[in-house]
């Protein structure tokens, strides 16, 4: 197999492999955070601040990896 | 309720974008697929310094801050202990609403950074301030897509330009083809940037925790107290003070990371999308990055305020008590 398409395999089993987790994860957190506003609906505005936030932390992993297959993309 | 959808500015709008699409169709624009720069371009050098095109938008972006600042404080009074209620009242739509951005995330930094929020406060305001303009920045229009056409330097051949404008036809010899060095690039998409904030943020919170715990905060990373209960436990917390540092360092890489990776994948995103089907479906996602660029800014904020406050809370103590 060439380079380029070794290149494209490459990124694109960067980023399949690294969305896995934090997709799991936001997974996770949404359905706890939906649990949550079940319970105490009142508290709702909180519970979705502090779910973007965390889902932010979570999401951030899934760029690491796409910066990685950016950068065997693009260099 | 249709009925009111048929205004004249409606329907001028409307006939506006048809003719939009009339003209691209006509001219046979296409959009290009991006070609992903990961290092910022030089635009011009001063003597031998490369001032690039991220360079110097975040130079524009202090500009725009500074004005901000200065229009908005304008009218305050000059002496604060000694103003009156009535002078204390803020003049102007402009001070009133940095007043209240102001006074919200100082709350914030007051409910986690307690009695440092003084100290902290300002530092990691002007950051947010900065991070949230620079990531916006790459959302204006004609920032990152009006600039020089240039021959590309490296294998890829390039684009055929008619006139000044870059087509989406690739050129059949490298030397006829051009890419584009735009004028203006988000900051935020070169790596430097993050990775300067991140850097000074580190170096603050050590700075802050030398302050607050004098030679306390330095046996959070070399901690030879252990050894008075034996061998294992001295090389146990030693190693835990290694792992310390080395946490230092990853929190350089995680803060560096986000930022950049998040907006310029915001932007590729963009791009991508608009090349694929244009005009219509990155409208969505330009919102999307509107949001994100926000919360971006919002996460460096809390990190470095969290950050900071961890290094003013003594190790040991707690531990204890």
């Amino acid at each position: 197999m060439d380079v380029v398409g070794m290149k494209s395999l490459a990124a694109a089993f960067a980023i399949a492999v690294g969305a896995i987790g934090p997709g799991i994860g936001i997974g996770i957190l949404a359905g706890k955070a939906m649990e949550a506003i079940g319970r105490n609906p009142e508290a709702t505005g909180q519970i979705q601040t502090n779910m973007i936030l965390a889902i932010v932390f979570a999401e951030a992993i899934a760029i690491y990896a796409l910066v990685v297959a950016l950068i065997i993309l693009f260099v | 309720m249709i009925k009111k959808l048929f205004t004249v500015r409606n329907l001028l709008i409307l006939l506006a974008v048809i003719a939009l699409f009339a003209v691209s169709g006509l001219l046979r624009l296409r959009v290009v697929l991006p070609e992903v720069s990961l290092a910022a371009e030089p635009i011009f050098y001063i003597g031998s310094f490369a001032v690039t095109n991220s360079l110097l938008t975040s130079w524009l972006v202090m500009i725009v801050l500074i004005v901000v600042a200065f229009l908005a404080t304008r009218r305050m009074p000059k002496d604060l202990e000694s103003a009156s209620n009535e002078e204390l009242v803020p003049r102007g739509s402009l001070q009133n609403a940095l007043e209240m951005i102001v006074e919200g995330f100082y709350g914030m930094t007051r409910n986690v950074g307690g009695s440092w929020a003084p100290k902290f406060f300002p530092i990691i305001m002007t950051m947010f301030l900065f991070v949230i303009l620079s990531n916006f920045s790459g959302l204006l229009p004609f920032v990152s897509s009006v600039g020089l056409l240039e021959h590309p330097h490296g294998a890829q051949p390039g684009h055929v330009a008619v006139g000044v404008v870059l087509t989406a036809v690739k050129a059949p010899v490298s030397e006829e083809g051009y890419v584009l060095i735009p004028f203006l690039r988000a900051p935020s998409t070169d790596l430097n940037f993050p990775l300067a904030l991140a850097l000074v943020t580190v170096t603050l919170s050590q700075y802050f925790g030398l302050r607050a715990l004098k030679l306390g905060y330095v046996k959070k990373f070399f901690n030879f107290s252990g050894f008075k209960k034996g061998v294992l436990m001295g090389v146990a917390l030693l190693v835990a003070g290694l792992l310390e540092i080395v946490s230092e360092f990853a929190k350089i890489i995680s803060l560096t990371f986000r930022l950049f990776g998040n907006i310029l994948a915001g932007e590729v995103l963009l791009a991508v999308l608009a090349f694929l089907i244009p005009y219509l479906v990155s409208v969505p996602f330009y919102g999307l990055e509107v949001f994100v660029g926000f919360v971006q800014a919002l996460v460096f904020f809390m990190l470095t305020l969290v950050f900071f406050s961890l290094a003013v809370t003594g190790h040991s103590e707690e531990a204890h008590s």
